[in-house]
Parts: C-alpha cells; structure tokens; sequence
C-alpha cells in the first residue's frame, strides 16, 4: 500500500514535471494592461545579466531590459526573483507573465515556452594576446592555451584542437584568467562574459581568435499569448535598431549587442 | 545504494598510469634536488657564519609558516612580473624543492647537532682532514639519525605534489581530474587515486628502507 502510494506520489509528481496534468496558464495582454503591471520573472544570481544591487534590488542586464519591456508596454514591472530551474514552472503556473532570465533558446525549452527573438546572448571563444596571430582551430597547434576544467570552452577547445595543442586545465575561470594576465599563456578558451570582466582592467592587450560557439537567450512566454509575444517581439525589435540593447550591453557586458544576437532568430 | 561503475577508469588506466609516472619523477627529482638544498642549508645553518644563518632562517621560516598552494601560485603566477616564466611542470618541481628544502634543512640540522663535540673531536686527533671528518663523523651518522623524520617528510613531499594540478601541471591528481571532468564517475576515480597513491607511498617507504639497510646500518654502540 505505501509503495503504492508512493509509486502514484512519484508518477504525479512526474506528470506535473513533464507538464502533463497541469497545463500552462497563458497571459493575456489585456489583463496586463489593464492591471498595469506586468510580473517578469528574472535570474539574481547570475552576473552580469541577473544580480542584485546594493539595496538588494534586482539589477543587470536583465533588470535593465524587463524595465525597458515594461515602459514599452506601458505599465509597471513587478520583477520577481527566479532561479534557474524554477523559472519555467513559474512560467508556466502563471505567477510570472513574462520571462527576461536569461534562457537560452533551445530545442526542448521551446517545446515547453514560447521564445522572442534573441535579446542576449552567450559566445565562447578562443580569446589571446593581440600579438598571437590566430585565426582558427589550425592555429592553436603548437600553442598553450588556458581553460577551465570540465567547462563548454573546456570541451569546445578539446573539440576542435589539433594535434600539438597544448590544453592547460585549471579548476576555476579566476585561476585560467591568472594563466593568462600572467602571461603563461597566451592564449584562452572564455565566455564573453568572463573576457568583459577582465577587459576593463586590461584595456586593448587581448583580442578574439575565434568563436567556438555561442548560445541566444530569448525573453519567454506561456504558450498561447500571442498577442503578448508579438508585442514581446516588437520591443526586441524596436530596442535592436534604435540602440538600446546595444547600450545596456555596452553598460553590463563593455561591448555593443554582438552580431550573432542581432542576427539570430 | 551507489552502483560502482570502474569501467571509465578501466578504460582510460593509460591515463592514470601515464600521471602516476609523472608523479613518481616529479616526486624523486623533488627529493634529491631537496635533499641537496637541505644538506646545504643544514651546512649554512650550523656554519657559524651569522648572515648566512640569519638568511637560511628567513627561508626557512617562511617556508614554513605558508601554505604550499600559495606558494605554488605565487611561483607560477608570481614570478613571470619579474621576467621568470616557467612551464607548469618546472614550476611545480621548482616549488616542491623549495618547500622540501625548508623542512629537510630543519631536520639535517638536528641531526648535525645531535653528533657530540667529543666525536668530532675524536676524528681530529685520529688526523682526518676537515672534510673527511665532515663525511665519516659529521653527516653520515647525522643522517643516520633524522633518517625517519627525513623519509617521512620526503613521503609527505609525494602526497603534497597532488596540488600541482591548480597550475595545470600533470601529474596523478591531473590526470584524475580531467577524467573525472569527462566522465563524473567521480568516487571510482578519487577511489583508484587513492590506492594508487597508497600504493606509491609503500613503494617509497620500502625502497627507503632498503637504502637505510645499504648505507646506515654500520655498527653503531648506540
């Protein structure tokens, strides 16, 4: 009887994780503007795109485009803090109408959420002194290079090495960074992010080799607001040719909206 | 229940074996290298001459009084800002040296003054000349007796150069690491590393065993 029991606890709870009892609770734009807030969800744990600032409020990159949304909607932004797992569920149950937390566009997640166009996005490259002259994968042999054990740019760089590279694994991005500045290495497999972190300190000393492989991240809706998502889709649109998006990036990320976001769909 | 599963450390022993090697030469090149500095700042240390005593001491203490990942980075990291710039590996060996030094000069030097005034003295009147008596009375039954203090130290040395992978040296621990990162069947891993890291410390201490038995067991009245 408890295995029973038990056994059905766990089909239940399998069926709601897999979205099958519970069917997602669409927004609709009329019952946001007429309640003249809209509820965004967003990630604070997660910098420079979700953070939180010295008041403890929600801020970054993230924070910026959500406010944005929101003027461009016409009403107030009620942010709520979501972590990275819960964010679809809260989606989904409608306690948030929109999503601005940094979801990567994917197959299986699109399954489940309707994406805008890409607002953000995620590059790893292979990142090295000016000086190094580097323009592919072909390139590296022979070259020491600095990544972070069991990361993407670990398993992208190890992908497409040739024979001679020299792959130097350290534990943490702080440790490879060190490799770098140091100048043990001269070259490093890193996240945009992570090389808009160091470029203030570091001025014009590092450049990109090339892209290894990037990822879009799309604001994100319940299925079947539509009206909602073309809305959503007008404001991606409007912020990317008018300059805004370039200049929330310019302010989080030290760099204008790269190209790969800008084109993507 | 945790299912084992060693197949992926089965499948890559080549890996382990290839960085337990790589342990085992940085290991024995740290030692006789340490040993060599030990010796020579036991010498310095026990010389009399004040400012060479007074600068093996700062070595010495502040060696000793630091951790060997600090020292390690600050090696690595450290040295390339005043134009040093070394592989991984050579800054590895470079920073066991170091810190084996300290240690073994602390411990030779209680061993260089554990030999009476009378024994030296005894050499002298039996006419031996300065460095034979340096040789015959001084350092060999000095060594004689910090031998298991030195050994255990050399042993701990081995267990120590686990850390060398935070600077991307390779080594065993390396080596377990990136398996680790492309399988994560990481209490297989860490388990084998274990064994073979125990495995490595019994071979130490039985081949120091067998170099005690060949140089320092002369009959002695005590």
């Amino acid at each position: 009887m408890t295995l029973n029991r038990r056994l059905f606890t766990t089909l239940a709870a399998s069926a709601l994780a897999f979205g099958l009892v519970a069917p997602a609770i669409a927004a609709e734009l009329e019952d946001i503007e007429s309640a003249g807030t809209v509820k965004i969800g967003m990630l604070v744990d997660f910098p420079p795109f979700g953070i939180q600032d010295s008041a403890g409020k929600p801020d970054g990159y993230d924070a910026d485009v959500a406010k944005a949304l929101a003027d461009y909607l016409g009403v107030d932004a009620q942010i709520v803090p979501v972590t990275g797992p819960n964010r679809i569920p809260y989606l989904l149950s409608g306690q948030v109408d929109v999503l601005v937390a940094s979801l990567g566009v994917t197959e299986e997640r699109a399954q489940k959420v309707d994406f805008s166009d890409p607002y953000a996005g995620i590059s790893i490259a292979v990142y090295g002194d000016a000086s190094v002259e580097v323009t592919d994968a072909a390139g590296l042999s022979g070259q020491a290079i600095a990544v972070t054990r069991a990361s993407t740019q670990d398993s992208g760089v190890t992908g497409v090495a040739p024979e001679g590279t020299e792959i130097r694994r350290f534990d943490d991005d702080a440790t490879a960074v060190q490799a770098l500045m140091s100048g043990q290495v001269k070259l490093i497999g890193a996240s945009n992010i992570v090389m808009s972190q160091i470029g203030a300190a570091t001025g014009d000393r590092f450049d990109k080799k090339f892209d290894l492989s990037s990822q879009v991240q799309g604001i994100a809706v319940s299925p079947g607001s539509d009206a909602l998502l073309d809305k959503v889709n007008a404001f991606v649109e409007q912020a990317k040719t008018d300059g805004m998006l370039d200049g929330i990036h310019e302010k989080w990320l030290g760099e204008p909206l790269p190209d790969f976001v800008k084109t993507a769909q | 229940m945790y299912q084992f599963n060693f197949q992926p450390v089965f499948d890559s022993l080549d890996l382990l074996a290839y960085g337990a090697w790589l342990t085992v030469k940085l290991s024995l090149m740290a030692m006789v290298l340490g040993f060599g500095v030990s010796v020579l700042g036991a010498v310095g240390k026990t010389s009399g001459i004040k400012p060479l005593r007074w600068l093996i001491d700062i070595y010495v203490e502040v060696i000793r009084n630091t951790p060997f990942l600090i020292q390690i980075f600050f090696i690595y990291f450290g040295l390339p800002a005043v134009g040093l710039s070394m592989s991984p590996n050579s800054a590895a060996l470079l920073a066991l040296v170091i810190n084996v030094g300290a240690y073994g000069t602390e411990i030779i030097r209680s061993g260089i003054e554990s030999i009476p005034k009378g024994q030296i003295e005894a050499g002298r009147a039996l006419g031996l000349n300065p460095v034979q008596i340096f040789r015959y009375v001084v350092i060999r039954p000095a060594l004689r007796n910090i031998y298991p203090s030195l050994t255990s130290q050399f042993i701990y040395l081995m267990l120590t150069s686990s850390v060398v992978s935070v600077i991307s040296a390779n080594d065993l621990a390396s080596a377990g690491a990136d398996l680790n990162a492309r399988t994560f069947a990481s209490f297989e891993i860490y388990l084998t590393l274990t064994v073979i890291y125990f495995l490595l410390a019994l071979a130490f201490s039985t081949a120091f065993g067998m170099i005690r038995r060949v140089f320092f067991s002369y009959p002695a009245s005590r």
